[in-house]
């Protein structure tokens, strides 16, 4: 007996949008809590590290969101070629909150994991 | 900010029309915004294009760009927000109105925000309405359950003005009042 399961590309298509979007701050702020990255920079590590795309002009609103909340500084620094770069760090404040992301988060991956068995 | 130069003209059209469109999109922010958002963008093409050969400028230039995304659609939210802030801060009709018009869509606060200014622009007209039309504009009341603040045309037999001149008070003082509350509600709204 054989069943065919079509999968609702667009249901799951919308629901990874989604969870992009949740997840981007998370993954930055994982990022950031190295060392501190400018823009562009940032946009690489993201791009190494997951298989998200990324508009990539959506990270600046949203790494600017992040400094008007206080989770981030921001700072330019100049460079030799005239043009400088603006370099993200996690604020002391961003540094808590990233801690209790990481409880939030890891409590969600253990019920999935449960549920998920 | 420094402009970027690239050896292939066709790449420097590219970038020049595409900082034409930034400057446009945000042109409507305090110039020290308008400055952040161009470098920003700025930077990340200098360091997505620096090193790339003369013959492929275009090309890398192009997928940065492509990247990036549209700025008219990219940077709407964040000009939106910027806008917010600074119609918060200065408290300007001008830029109040330029915020509503950023963020009516983001939600009924805005909705109700916008009707209620709607209102408070009404209540300036009255003002005028009275000083050209005095005995059809005011307080109407009559027949027991006849109460109007505004303009009628036609007074039905038995309804009457009660204010007169202290008409022009109540109505500013209401302006007043009503002004107030709305700037609380856009407070809050900005603080969701």
């Amino acid at each position: 007996m054989y069943y065919i399961c079509a999968m609702n590309s667009e249901f799951v298509q919308n629901w990874f949008s989604q969870v992009k979007k949740g997840t981007l701050s998370y993954i930055i702020l994982i990022i950031l809590d190295e060392k501190e990255y400018y823009g562009y920079e940032l946009v690489q590590e993201i791009k190494t590290h997951t298989t998200l795309e990324v508009a990539e002009g959506t990270l600046y609103p949203l790494l600017n969101r992040l400094k008007t909340e206080g989770i981030v500084d921001a700072k330019w620094i100049e460079q030799e070629s005239g043009i400088p770069r603006k370099y993200y760090t996690l604020s002391k404040d961003g540094k808590a909150t990233l801690t209790e992301m990481k409880k939030i988060w890891s409590a969600l991956e253990t019920a999935i994991q449960k549920l998920q068995k | 900010m420094k402009r970027i130069t690239f050896n292939n003209p066709t790449a420097q059209k590219i970038y020049d029309d595409y900082f034409k469109r930034v400057r446009r999109c945000v042109s409507i922010l305090p110039e020290s915004d308008q400055l952040e958002m161009i470098m920003e963008l700025n930077s990340h093409i200098y360091e997505a294009t620096q090193g790339a050969a003369p013959a492929n400028e275009v090309e890398v230039l192009v997928n940065t760009i492509e990247n990036l995304g549209m700025p008219e659609e990219v940077l709407a939210p964040a000009v939106a927000d910027k806008k917010v802030k600074q119609a918060t801060r200065s408290f300007n009709p001008k830029h109040i109105f330029q915020a509503l018009y950023l963020n009516i869509f983001n939600g009924v606060g805005y909705v109700l925000f916008a009707l209620v200014y709607l209102l408070i622009i009404s209540f300036g007209f009255l003002i005028l309405f009275k000083l050209i039309y005095p005995a059809h504009t005011g307080f109407f009341t009559g027949s027991g359950h006849v109460f109007f603040f505004g303009f009628m045309a036609e007074i039905p037999v038995g309804v009457k003005e009660q204010l007169g001149n202290w008409f022009f008070i109540t109505d500013i003082t209401l302006m007043a009042v009503l002004y107030f509350l709305n700037t609380l509600l856009f407070r809050l709204l900005k603080g969701k």
